[in-house]
């Protein structure tokens, strides 16, 4: 029998630091992002900086805040210690922004906002390793869940072993090294955890039933082979692993777009509302920077490459994490504040409790910031890319602002 | 000696118990397969949820116990949770339907 009672559901207090400190990192972000051209290439160390700060500073914290409170759901039993998710929050956020510093301005403070981000992630992955210890009920999201920390492990050493190579001069190829980094934190780790917790969320969300699942089952399966595959072509300096490597995880984000069809197709919830809005841009997204992916890694100009990642990145990771947040935060809040009242007064919808014009003003300048500026990064237009970089950080001065109101939401 | 309660008594009190996430109670969305009523008006009612990883699952179980409690001379309340059938959209009422762009 599985059950998840509210004493598996961690406090409110603990979850909300990581989506408002999360969704200001995304604001500071987007609003530094006309810093950039449209020719910048990602060995600048502007550019790193910058990546440092979207990525641990928005996704991470949005990511580790939302496995808090899906930990339970996915893995069917309650936490080690959530306790430990208050230490992660501080130091993920001191870590973030002593990094980010050592990247533009200070060299020397990489390797301690590098040991920071590294006890955070440690702590989060110390909990979710003695959680999984107790579940008894084996599916393909808990194996997700636990390649995916193997990955995010090896990811953050091999991460902290260049931030010491940069700050305290370590001898570390960081040539060699870095793009090993990117495909263990973005490959193995991020688009992992978003395959497997989608293919709860996405059903759960949508009432899609009877799909065929045997395309996420081989998806999940290749993905972590071309992990592995990058690895190894990076250990042994192999160009040919690492092409065959890419190809396979583009094979395997194929598969998952299958599997998101066979999903979309058994919905029965038809609503377009912001997170189904949210679903087609980010999707669209990947299907958009799958194929510039495939050019990439055939040898096309680097703008084609970063026009991929820009799709991958600002396009499906950012559009599911904050479609998400406008049903994560509602439950939260409902479940704190209008749970307990159940049966003894009248309490709202979750549907009622998100700010539906102000999410519409996030999607629509988000969604048009995203694909101005992928086709200025795409055409090497530094109009283009700042004009779209405008309208992002105006679709994120809303999502902060949705944000903000939803975690107000009944607080009187 | 208390009357005897119906099944339609039993259906009709957890009418009052409402999906948050979706808006419906959860007999028209199909979710209460069966409620067994014993001769000393013990109840076991039977349903499922619309997917494995509701987070609701052990409050909704809890609202369906409690609005059955609710039945004058009703018994002992018991309530399982099934996953067969896997519930799907036709076990829902046709407003559910409707309003979900189902039908």
């Amino acid at each position: 029998m599985f059950n998840v009672s509210r004493e598996f559901a961690p406090p409110f207090s603990l979850i909300a630091p990581f989506f408002v400190i999360g969704s200001i990192f995304y604001l500071i972000a987007t609003l530094l992002l006309p810093m950039f051209g449209a020719d910048t290439s990602h060995f600048d160390i502007s550019v790193v900086g910058w990546a440092h700060l979207f990525l641990l500073g928005f996704v991470m914290m949005v990511i580790f805040g939302a496995m808090a409170q899906l930990v339970p759901v996915v893995l069917e039993v309650g936490h080690f210690s959530v306790d430990f998710y208050y230490l992660i929050w501080p130091l993920l956020t001191i870590g973030t922004i002593l990094m980010v510093i050592g990247f533009w301005l200070a060299p020397g403070l990489l390797p301690y906002g590098g040991m920071m981000v590294l006890i955070a992630m440690l702590t989060f992955l110390a909990d979710t390793i003695m959680t999984l210890r107790k579940v008894e009920h084996i599916s393909l999201t808990v194996k997700t869940v636990a390649v995916t920390n193997g990955f995010l492990l090896l990811g953050i050493l091999v991460g902290f072993a260049m931030a010491l190579g940069i700050g305290a001069g370590v001898g570390v190829d960081i040539n060699k090294w870095l793009n090993a980094h990117i495909v263990l934190v973005l490959g193995g780790y991020v688009t992992l955890t978003i395959m497997g917790m989608s293919l709860i969320l996405l059903p759960m969300f949508g009432l899609s039933h009877g799909f065929d699942e045997r395309p996420i089952n081989l998806s999940f399966k290749v993905m972590v082979g071309g992990v592995l595959a990058y690895l190894a072509g990076a250990a042994i300096d192999s160009q040919v692993v690492r092409f065959l490597a890419m190809l396979t995880m583009l094979g395997a984000m194929s598969l998952y777009l299958w599997q998101i069809w066979l999903i979309y197709e058994t919905r029965a919830r038809k609503e377009n509302d912001i997170w189904f809005r949210s679903m087609v841009v980010g999707y669209g997204s990947l299907a958009f920077s799958l194929p510039l992916g495939l050019l990439a890694a055939l040898g096309a100009p680097e703008n084609i490459g970063m026009t991929a990642v820009w799709f991958l990145v600002m396009g499906f990771f950012t559009f599911l994490i904050n479609g998400h947040l406008y049903k994560i935060i509602p439950f939260l809040v409902w479940f704190e504040r209008y749970s307990p009242l159940v049966g003894k007064q009248k309490v709202p919808m979750l549907a009622d409790m998100y700010p539906k014009k102000m999410a519409d003003y996030q999607f629509w300048f988000s969604a048009a910031g995203v694909v101005i500026a992928g086709i200025g990064l795409l055409f090497q237009s530094d109009t283009m890319f700042k004009a779209g970089a405008a309208f992002m950080a105006m679709g994120a001065v809303f999502l902060v602002t949705s944000v903000n109101w939803m975690m107000k939401f009944g607080k009187e | 000696m208390a009357e005897k309660i119906t099944k339609e008594q039993v259906f009709d009190a957890i009418r009052k118990v409402i999906d948050p996430e979706v808006g419906f109670n959860l007999v028209e969305m199909g979710l209460i397969y069966d409620a067994i009523i014993d001769d000393d008006n013990n109840v076991k009612v039977v349903m499922t949820l619309s997917t494995r990883g509701c987070p609701l699952h052990q409050m909704l179980t809890q609202w369906v116990k409690d609005a059955v409690k609710e039945i004058p001379g009703v018994g002992e309340v018991e309530v399982e949770v099934v996953w067969e059938p896997a519930w799907n959209i036709s076990m829902a009422d046709d407003n559910v339907k409707k309003a979900l762009g189902a039908l």
